[in-house]
């Protein structure tokens, strides 16, 4: 249940080293027990250098990808978790914990408090889930809200002070690291009893309550017979509750329209002190339908001091919002593409941005383009052979618009960029990227009205409501495309 | 020497954490603890140096101070410094209590005799529970803040020690109750109340009322080393395994507490766990694991108290939590898990494992957890990944993979995917689009990207990983695989240079795959002669699965190849091919290829390889060949095939040496002829024997040498074949004959053993004189007797008698050598002793227990041996 050792690596390419350690944290009280714990097998913590070679090496992250090498790329070599085994002077050292974000890579070597041969299932070592959470908390903390490099590297350089606290002898003791942050700040306050751990302090100013729910739509539009088009939304309540008192209680409900899609797959933030069961077992596993339940959901929480996710959730509503189709041919040297978009009627007809990427893959820049649009502007980008059809705020009243062109490309030998393995000879798509404010596709939405506080002094509550499109795809209709299992069910 | 500058330290510091071990190693590295610990005290140095100090010792203390000595006095300098902070608010005091913590432990100095154990304990247990320390601690709010420093600390002491804090249990459930911070203290009791009952139970101890509140009393000391210590000799890797629910093998036994310890045991529990909402995730998740451990171990206590918290924890997606309710469900299974609740977790953990809200490391562990759920019934053998049997297939659709994946979440999904396909084996026939052939959809998309023409990689690897696995689950579903090689065939057309993945993953799969893919890939490369690139890669393929059976379509390729084969590189991969047929068979044309290229490559090194295989190829056997070019068994890991190659040749063509193979016995001997001849036996032990030659070695060169001796084979079972080993004595004396035997195993291997020697005795040198005419005996043998002097010797010698009388003795030892026999007074007997000398003897009347024998010989030299022979007689 501890950590050996923590690393922050940034990934640097093209550099001798392939990247840089920005934050090591070794734990000798826990590399005493491992010593014991794993005897025979046991494997000390290498330093920084070694550490950062061998798994830039594992992660395939050095740049010596060209040839086949044994050790890395035998089929028999499969990593289906984000822990692996490094080869670190001769020996084996696992677990290390390790995952790729945002050019940083961050890495852990838990506990285990077994005998390391044979090596033990990963379910039965509690560090690899409170090594996982940690990093997961590093990278929250050094990506929400991070605005730029400047304050990326303020962050980086807090980290050894909130390790300190937040992990001081290698047993973790909050992956918040936000939390631990307002700790320091917090010092010289003194805490009641039943102060929650994971909220130091209390607010002193004006209540208030902020409730933003976001919805991301995705979809896959293939146009076929066989496959069946799919669609999902993906939805965040995020809240910032700004209330006196030790343990305010809170409850805020989602409520649905009459026709609203019902919401499924619900996570919740471990402050919700309680959960209906309705709400536990909604799923997208299930079939929908008229019997499902519809809210009002609702959530009791004692909030946190900073900004959180108060649940996620999914829907499957009834139609996707925008409807299209994509076909594409090649015809001797040239490309003739045609693109339909239908938005639905029961969708709001005013977008932040509303734009449709039409990406060639693996031909070389265009060289030649004719292209007619019944609605918005194409901007053509030849280096990149990229298409952006600007549909603007507004579908026009017959809420369909269309794009048709032909499109040649210079072939340069082997240099076909931008190169894409997914879009292979005559597979592509159109990827839409929208955005509409004050609207969620479920009819989702927090009643400010139904918002319980038990609290001193009556908040000032507002609510926020997004639509973003996000892996919004529509395939060419006249070659194969990715499918999911999903697609292929009657 | 005054304290350094803080650029200094910074600078000390910085080279330090670089390297450690360099800088250890280096001139500095011996003082840096020393001078860490005395400059966290001087007065010039800023408070944000000193923290940077102590933070390094927190991470380093194990090569700052690595033996219980240096701990030791570290952890005394640590809290002097402590004692000696002014009274105002500091960040110093934390670090200290942390720094001295981590200093005794990793040190190893932590122990009852330590004086700095005995200085930290009392103080961190007055920090601890809220005691005033004195101003030396700050103020009473700085106090209150160290006390969940002191909590940690003494948990950390309480992990290294278990069982240590045992007897302050009841200190820290009363502090539960009124003040302190509330996770610290609850971490605490939980793991001393788990360690406790661990430690309990291993000796048979119950609780004894620890759990009740006690005041501390000046004199009660509330830790016990004892227990520590104890714990310390029994401490087992296993201490915190995996609990299995229902584990019959427990390695300590059940704990059966008194009805007063169950229910403080159950209040205390409960306490935790209704308070476990104020903690942060993780710290719940440890008290659920601890307090989870330390119940599964006790009788009579149902875990109904953690039903409370599980809906709350389902509804979290936070991993910790999750892996805590794992936890739960395999300590427990269903004595607190219904099969509802089963399913209904298994639902949460589907749905998380594939939540698009969550990150992928996170699905990648659930859908791992997935694999190995604890099941309330497992059917399967434990240990082993499989779907639970309550995934249904509505619960997986979500799970299956595609090709937009990331390459792990793929091969997770595909796994899941395979063990589905392989349970399904049967319901899945006819669906025209099963799992099955969905399967078979996603490994096409994956060759296709893999056939990319200068694709990264990692795709390639992805699709042959996937492969692999489809194989590895899969191999009794000839329909996948029939497709699979299939597909891996037009990869292979498409993108040849994805060799070394092919000859990888032939070495990797079963035999079921192996063959069909090896044929297909045969067809494949023999079919599409290339140039330079393409070329290349077709004669690595060609080395792995070239075998003699389709010999001239590889002779062709090769034959149409070796033009093309412009460098050293390609030459020596033509002749990797060669090598590769050479070893499943050759053949007529492979020996005018090799001829042929022997004369037209152009470096000499391969010319003279193929000068050798063609050598190797009309000299040797074909199972010798094959043993010949094989892979080395003496060197399997060997990475050049240079090294590989000579260590075949070493073991297929010298001579190995063995243990004696046969067994070599000298067999009654047969006094005659001119020569002394040595009957011998050869019988064959484990394994037949060809071609055995044996060599032979006369000690001391008492023999002219002796000729080896051949034999077409030995087999074990046979009777034994007879040797005749004439010896040529160059004087007469017994001698020892040292043998080897060179022969060829049944697997073509020569071999070669030494034998144990052979001794030769004296007497198996006599030989008789010729036969004479009847009655001239007597004159012929005192003509002889006559002869002997002056040059040789006359003795006499006692020769002892055994129970069978002279008679007995004479027919059984002398008798082709008597002359005269006059018993039973007199034997007149004569030996000849090749080369050139004889022994006469007259034996005389037997007395009771010997003869008398007189004797007389041309040698000198052999009166002695005579001696010991007449003495020697009777024994035999």
């Amino acid at each position: 249940m501890a950590l050996r050792a923590v690393w922050l690596i940034r990934h640097e390419p093209g550099t001798p080293l392939g990247g840089t350690v920005k934050f090591s944290r070794r734990y000798p009280t826990v590399e005493k027990r491992a010593k014991v714990f794993n005897g025979m097998n046991y494997v000390p913590v290498p330093e920084d250098g070694p550490f950062l070679k061998a798994l830039l090496f594992q992660l395939r992250l050095l740049d010596d990808d060209k040839d086949f090498v044994e050790s890395r790329d035998s089929c028999s070599n499969i990593n289906k978790t984000s822990i692996y085994g490094l080869s670190v002077g001769g020996e084996d050292l696992w677990p290390v914990i390790a995952f790729l974000r945002n050019d940083m890579i961050y890495a852990s070597v838990p506990l285990v408090e077994q005998a390391l041969s044979p090596r033990p299932p990963l379910i039965s070592i509690s560090g690899v889930s409170q090594g996982l959470e940690l990093l997961l908390g590093v990278h929250d903390f050094l990506y929400s809200s991070q605005k730029n490099d400047t304050d990326l590297h303020s962050r980086l350089s807090q980290l050894p002070d909130l390790l300190l606290q937040a992990c001081p002898l290698g047993t973790l003791l909050d992956a918040n690291l936000q939390n631990s942050l307002n700790s320091l700040n917090f010092v010289s306050v003194t805490q009641p009893q039943k102060q929650p751990a994971w909220k130091v302090g209390t607010y002193k100013g004006k209540a208030q309550i902020s409730i933003s729910i976001t919805e991301n739509v995705k979809s896959m539009q293939y146009g076929k017979q066989d496959i069946a088009d799919t669609w999902q939304v993906v939805g965040t309540v995020a809240c910032k509750c700004d209330l006196e008192g030790v343990m305010p209680n809170v409850t805020i409900s989602l409520n649905l329209p009459t026709n609203g899609s019902p919401l499924q797959d619900i996570i919740v933030h471990p402050c919700v002190t309680s959960l209906d069961s309705a709400i536990l077992t909604s799923s997208s596993i299930d079939t929908v339908d008229d019997s499902a339940f519809s809210g009002p959901y609702k959530f009791p929480f004692t909030p946190p001091l900073e900004s959180f996710n108060l649940c996620h959730y999914t829907s499957q509503v009834p139609v996707p919002p925008i409807l299209g189709s994509y076909h594409m041919k090649e015809d001797g040297a040239q490309l003739k593409i045609t693109v339909n978009l239908k938005l639905h009627e029961s969708v709001r007809n005013n977008f932040e941005i509303c734009e449709a990427h039409i990406p060639f893959y693996n031909r070389g820049p265009i060289t030649h383009l004719e292209y007619k649009v019944s609605f918005g502007q194409l901007e053509v980008f030849r280096e990149k052979s990229l298409l952006v059809w600007i549909i603007g705020q507004k579908f026009p009243k017959s809420m369909e618009i269309s794009l048709s062109g032909t499109l040649t490309f210079r072939v340069q030998g082997h240099n076909r960029q931008p190169f894409d393995h997914i879009c292979i000879g005559s597979t592509a798509y159109v990827k839409l990227n929208f955005r509409i404010a004050d609207y969620t596709l479920t009819g989702c939405y927090a009643d400010q009205h139904s918002v319980q506080v038990f609290a001193s002094g009556k908040p000032k509550i507002s609510a926020y409501r997004k639509l973003i499109s996000s892996d919004y795809y529509i395939w060419n209709s006249k070659a194969s495309a990715p499918v999911t299992y999903a697609s292929l069910l009657p | 020497m005054g304290p350094l500058s803080r650029e200094a330290w910074a600078q000390r510091l910085g080279s330090f954490r670089a390297s450690p071990s360099a800088f250890l190693a280096g001139a500095e590295g011996e003082d840096l603890g020393h001078d860490l610990l005395s400059d966290l005290r001087s007065e010039k140095l800023s408070e944000l140096i000193k923290v940077s100090l102590l933070t390094l010792s927190l991470e380093y203390s194990d090569k700052l101070w690595p033996d219980a000595l240096a701990a030791e006095a570290a952890a005394t300098s640590l809290l002097d410094t402590l004692v000696l902070l002014p009274s105002k608010p500091s960040a110093l005091r934390r670090l200290l209590l942390l720094a001295a913590t981590t200093a005794l432990v990793s040190g190893g100095a932590l122990g009852p005799t330590s004086e700095a154990s005995s200085r930290l304990l009392p103080l961190l247990l007055g920090l601890a529970s809220g005691q005033d320390m004195g101003r030396s601690f700050g103020t009473t709010s700085e106090q209150r803040h160290l006390q969940a420093t002191a909590c940690e600390c003494l948990g950390e002491l309480e992990r290294c020690k278990p069982g240590l804090l045992a007897g302050a249990l009841g200190v820290l459930r009363s502090l539960l109750g009124q003040k302190g911070p509330i996770q610290p203290v609850s971490l605490l009791l939980a793991l001393v109340l788990h360690n406790t009952l661990v430690v309990q139970s291993r000796f048979g101890a119950g609780l004894q009322g620890l759990l009740v509140a006690k005041d501390s009393s000046p004199g009660s000391c509330p830790w016990d080393w004892t227990l520590a210590e104890e714990w310390d000799d029994h401490l087992k890797p296993q201490a915190h395994g995996w609990p299995t629910a229902g584990e019959e093998e427990r390695d300590f036994p059940i704990l059966d507490p008194n009805p007063e310890d169950t229910r403080e045991l159950k209040a205390a529990v409960a306490q935790l766990l209704d308070t476990s909402y104020l903690l942060t995730p993780v710290a719940q998740a440890q008290l659920v694991w601890l307090l989870g451990w330390a119940l599964q171990g006790l009788r009579g206590q149902p875990p109904v108290l953690f039903k409370p918290q599980l809906v709350r924890l389902l509804g979290t997606a936070q991993l910790t939590l999750l892996h805590s309710v794992l936890s739960l469900k395999a300590a427990f299974g269903e004595a607190l898990f219904t099969a509802q609740d089963e399913a209904l977790l298994l639902r949460r953990l589907t749905l998380v494992a594939q939540h698009p809200a969550l990150p992928s490391p996170t699905h990648l562990f659930y859908l791992h957890c997935i694999l190995s759920f604890p099941e309330n019934c497992p059917l399967g053998p434990e240990g082993e990944e499989a779907a639970p049997l309550l995934l249904g297939p509505q619960l997986r659709r979500g799970l299956m993979p595609s090709l937009l994946h990331d390459p792990m979440v793929l091969l997770a999904r595909l796994h899941l995917l395979c063990l589905l396909c392989a349970d399904d084996e049967e319901e899945e026939k006819g669906q025209l689009q099963g799992p099955q052939w969905f399967l078979q959809e996603l490994l096409a998309g994956l060759q296709q990207r893999a056939a990319v023409d200068g694709g990264p990689r990692a795709l390639a690897t992805l699709c042959f990983q996937a492969s692999y696995l489809v194989t590895s689950c899969l191999t009794r579903q000839p329909t996948v695989q029939t497709s699979l090689v299939h597909g891996l065939a037009q990869l292979y057309r498409a993108r040849p240079s994805l060799a070394p993945h092919f000859v990888d993953l032939l070495d990797e799969v079963s035999p079921e795959l192996r063959e069909p893919l090896r044929k297909v890939l045969l067809r494949e490369v023999v079919a599409r002669p290339g140039k330079n690139e393409a070329l290349r890669w077709h004669l690595q393929m060609l080395a792995k699965v070239a075998e003699g059976a389709t010999q001239s379509a590889i002779l062709g390729f090769l034959q149409a190849a070796a033009i093309h084969c412009t460098d050293w590189g390609l030459h020596q991969a033509l002749l990797r091919v060669c090598r590769a047929l050479l070893r499943t068979g050759g053949g007529e044309g492979l020996a005018d290829l090799l001829q042929e290229l022997a004369r037209q490559l152009e470096n000499a090194d391969g010319r003279d390889h193929a000068r050798l295989y063609y050598v190797l190829l009309s000299h040797l056997s074909s199972s010798k060949l094959g043993m010949a070019l094989g892979p080395s068994l003496a060197a399997p890991a060997l990475a050049s095939s240079l090294m590989a190659e000579n260590q075949g040749f070493a073991s297929a063509l010298m001579v190995q040496e063995t243990s004696a193979p046969i067994q070599l016995s000298v067999g009654p001997q047969k006094a005659k002829g001119p020569l002394p001849v040595l009957h011998l036996q050869v019988q064959a032990l484990d394994t037949p024997v060809y071609s055995l030659e044996l060599r032979f070695r006369v000690e001391g060169q008492l023999y002219e040498p002796v000729e080896a001796v051949h034999i077409p084979s030995v087999r074990p079972g046979q009777p034994a074949h007879p040797l005749h080993l004439p010896l040529q004595p160059r004087s007469p004396a017994p001698a020892r004959l040292h043998v080897r035997a060179l022969y060829t195993t049944p697997a073509g291997l020569t071999c070669h053993a030494h034998l144990p020697p052979l001794s030769v005795n004296f007497a198996d040198l006599f030989l008789p004189f010729p036969q004479l005419p009847k009655g001239s005996e007597l004159c012929f043998f005192d003509e002889l007797w006559n002869s002997c002097l002056p040059k040789g010797v006359e003795s006499r010698v006692w020769c002892p008698l055994g129970p069978q009388g002279l008679e007995a003795l004479v027919s059984q030892h002398l008798e082709p050598f008597v002359v005269v026999a006059q018993p039973p007074t007199t034997y007149l007997i004569a030996v000849r002793l090749p080369p050139h000398s004889m022994l006469l003897l007259r034996l005389e009347k037997a007395q009771v227990h010997g003869v008398p024998v007189a004797l007389r010989t041309d040698d000198w030299a052999v009166l002695p041996l005579v001696g010991d022979y007449l003495r020697g007689l009777a024994a035999h």
